[in-house]
């Protein structure tokens, strides 16, 4: 290591290093496992001229040590929150590494794109109620509600999905939140039960909940934990267990209040 | 007819979440034809295997194989199409039963489920892992053959 590191250079370091933890931070809110990121990320700070680097990822915070011998050492870290899976994201992400770590192209090009990815809308709202009307019924036949079920399930999904809107609105603790979205779900199926709008409070239940346990982050907790990030893993498994046992003891309680009050 | 009716749900639901997912249009119908083919092994293994554990085993393999070469074909990471694919197999009945147990107090019940949820949970990612480390010597292998 050089005793003075030219102050360019260690610019450009800098430069290089937060472009790649935006990307890494991006790549891990829309979803993609720790070892994807932290590969990323290694490949794009080498590609720029790094000759060292160390990444050190879990699902809350990336951390990267960079040297090579015209900076010397720069470290960065991100703090990162919030898991939205969206898999078109990533997969524009994973094309803008790959670009990078191939073309080297300059700063400015790397965050005009970044900013585009990140920009880029999702669905609209009314599409993402007919999303949840399809996952709602769909799930509700696949474990063997009847026709009837499947209606109120997707009509169930679809004031979800509102509830759901207004709690994000409010800001609530995730939670909290998730209590009170999947109480509401729960009370919804048992009323439609007692009016006839529908044959069993279970099946409706059961195709509401596939759309908000956390399924998919408990494989995958499991995925990073026989992979070796034992701490990602153990995090996100945490999670996923307390989030499930939420939700479900929401459904539950909804229905088995409303049961013994009538 | 049941059989029938948790194909077509099967498919309608991954398609569902590969639709909330956010994944690119040309890559929907195979993501969704993906949780048929899940649920389309599990089916087909239930004669051979009656446990459900190692059933989910089974059909997390193919799946897994599928996603890959999905992947390969439409040159998109794995996940895009193990993520969607794999929802039909998701334990959220069993997670629900146990919190059922959980909340009426039956608590020999509500372990003995918890343990088959966290076990069905275990075997898909245990499928993903092991099909993802043969694929990967198959790689090595074929990359071995070729410089030779």
């Amino acid at each position: 290591m050089c005793p003075h590191p030219d102050r360019q250079a260690v610019d450009y370091a800098n430069e290089y290093l937060s472009n790649a933890l935006s990307i890494g931070e991006q790549m891990l809110r829309s979803g993609a496992e720790v070892s994807r990121v932290e590969d990323s990320i290694r490949r794009i700070c080498t590609a720029y001229g790094a000759e060292r680097v160390d990444v050190f990822t879990i699902t809350s915070s990336i951390v990267v040590t960079i040297s090579g011998k015209a900076f010397g050492t720069v470290t960065q870290t991100r703090r990162i929150s919030g898991l939205q899976f969206d898999l078109r994201r990533l997969e524009r992400l994973n094309e803008l590494s790959r670009l990078i770590a191939q073309h080297l192209p300059p700063m400015e090009k790397v965050e005009e794109a970044l900013e585009r990815i990140r920009t880029t809308p999702g669905h609209s709202f009314p599409t993402q109620l007919g999303i949840w009307a399809l996952i709602s019924a769909s799930f509700t036949l696949f474990f063997g509600g009847s026709w009837l079920d499947a209606v109120a399930s997707a009509l169930i999904g679809v004031l979800l999905k509102y509830a759901d809107r207004g709690l994000k609105w409010l800001e609530l603790n995730g939670f909290l939140a998730a209590l009170l979205c999947s109480g509401f779900g729960g009370l919804l199926s048992f009323l439609a039960v007692q009016w006839g709008f529908g044959d069993s409070v279970e099946k409706i239940n059961i195709g509401n909940i596939m759309l908000l346990i956390p399924g998919i982050m408990l494989t995958n907790s499991l995925r990073d934990l026989f992979n070796g990030d034992t701490i990602s893993g153990l995090l996100r498994f945490l999670e996923a267990v307390l989030l499930s046992m939420t939700i479900a003891a929401g459904f539950v309680a909804a229905s088995v209040i409303g049961g013994v009050s009538v | 007819m049941t059989i029938l009716t948790q194909l077509v749900t099967a498919f309608a639901g991954s398609l569902g979440f590969a639709l909330l997912f956010n994944i690119r249009r040309d890559r929907l119908f195979p993501a969704a034809m993906g949780g048929l083919l899940a649920w389309g092994v599990y089916l087909l293994v239930g004669p051979l295997v009656a446990w459900d554990v190692p059933r989910f085993f089974i059909a997390s393999l193919a799946l897994t194989l599928y996603a890959e070469i999905m992947a390969r074909v439409k040159k998109s990471p794995a996940t895009v199409f193990l993520v969607s694919a794999s929802i039909p197999l998701i334990p959220g009945g069993s997670l629900y039963t146990t919190m059922q147990y959980a909340v009426s107090a039956q608590w020999e019940a509500f372990t003995t489920q918890g343990m088959n949820t966290l076990l069905l949970a275990g075997a898909i990612a245990g499928g993903m892992l092991c099909m993802m480390a043969v694929l990967h010597v198959c790689h090595r292998l074929y990359l071995l053959l070729r410089q030779a």
